[in-house]
């Protein structure tokens, strides 16, 4: 079977390929795969459109400076990569809840976007005291 | 000569694209873009995210080593301390089992047509990050620094030459990951 067409590749496999990756970035870019910073940098160029002195003040968006740079880019390629995947396989389908959740929580819409936006805020802050 | 393509805004926008799109690719192949398969590893009776994740670490393990000892690769050891990285790390695994997706799975997610990382987690993530852009100053007077133990590898911590580190690492997970399988996990 073609394996581009396939739902699931083995894991070895994915993440051996994942690890490739990685060296592409450090030799081209000199970075290292990373993916929450991006998101504080979103919420600063949101709050900018608002509020722009006040985002230029805040000492985190000093630090994290809230623009399009390589990891911005490269989190939009993982949207793309994955819509690519799981279209290129049929796996591509708007689903409103997670199967294993609807069938231990039942079939509220609200309830798991809920759950998951509180969850969301909480590793959020979590990922960035930590610094990862 | 590729550390002056570092420099290189325009290239660097287009680079970190590209390995995005390849990387998003293979999180959503590796099957770690999906919900049951996270909750599954965290509940213990789907190791795929464990497989997904060893393989890589020994792959771009070795291989950046190999970059580094070459002179093209720097390696980005972060500074912690207790207050930041363990508390924090905590509070990360808890927002984690609640939301299903960590941030770079979730954007997978939302990629594969997953409605509840798009409308519950992205709002929620993006709102975290809001969040703790208010609290930084204060944070970073009180708990970040709280038993700060700077920036260190484990080849340093050691006093070994970092390959001894990596081939013990290397052969200790993919022992881990054989013994995985025998077991039908």
């Amino acid at each position: 079977m073609n394996l581009i067409r396939k739902v699931q590749w083995s894991p070895y496999l994915a993440g051996a390929l994942m690890g490739m990756v990685s060296w592409f970035a450090v030799l081209t870019a000199g970075k290292y795969l990373g993916v929450s910073t991006t998101f504080v940098q979103t919420v600063g160029m949101i709050e900018s459109l608002f509020t722009p002195e006040r985002v230029a003040s805040l000492p985190y968006f000093v630090k994290e400076k809230p623009i399009i740079d390589w990891q911005w880019m490269e989190v939009l390629g993982v949207l793309i990569g994955a819509f690519i995947a799981s279209r290129l396989s049929g796996d591509f389908k708007g689903t409103f809840l997670p199967s294993m959740w609807e069938q231990r929580f039942g079939p509220s819409r609200v309830k798991r976007w809920g759950v998951a936006f509180l969850g969301g805020v909480v590793l959020m802050l979590g990922a960035r005291m930590a610094d990862g | 000569m590729l550390s002056k393509l570092h420099g290189q805004k325009g290239w660097q926008l287009v680079i970190g694209f590209c390995l995005g799109i390849v990387f998003g690719f293979l999180l959503q192949k590796g099957g770690v873009t999906r919900y049951d398969v996270i909750l599954g590893q965290l509940l213990l009776t789907d190791f795929t995210v464990v497989k997904v994740m060893l393989s890589a670490v020994v792959v771009s393990k070795i291989g950046v080593h190999f970059l580094k000892d070459l002179g093209v690769a720097r390696l980005h050891p972060k500074p912690g301390s207790w207050g930041a990285t363990a508390i924090g790390g905590l509070i990360f695994g808890v927002g984690f089992a609640v939301l299903g997706y960590c941030p770079g799975t979730l954007v997978g997610a939302i990629g594969q047509g997953s409605l509840d990382a798009l409308f519950g987690g992205l709002v929620g993530l993006l709102i975290g990050a809001g969040l703790y852009s208010e609290l930084y100053p204060r944070l970073e007077q009180t708990i970040l620094h709280r038993g700060d133990f700077g920036e260190f590898t484990l080849p340093q911590m050691l006093k070994v030459n970092p390959w001894w580190v990596i081939f013990t690492l290397a052969v200790g997970l993919v022992v881990l990951l054989v013994l995985l399988e025998t077991a039908g996990l």
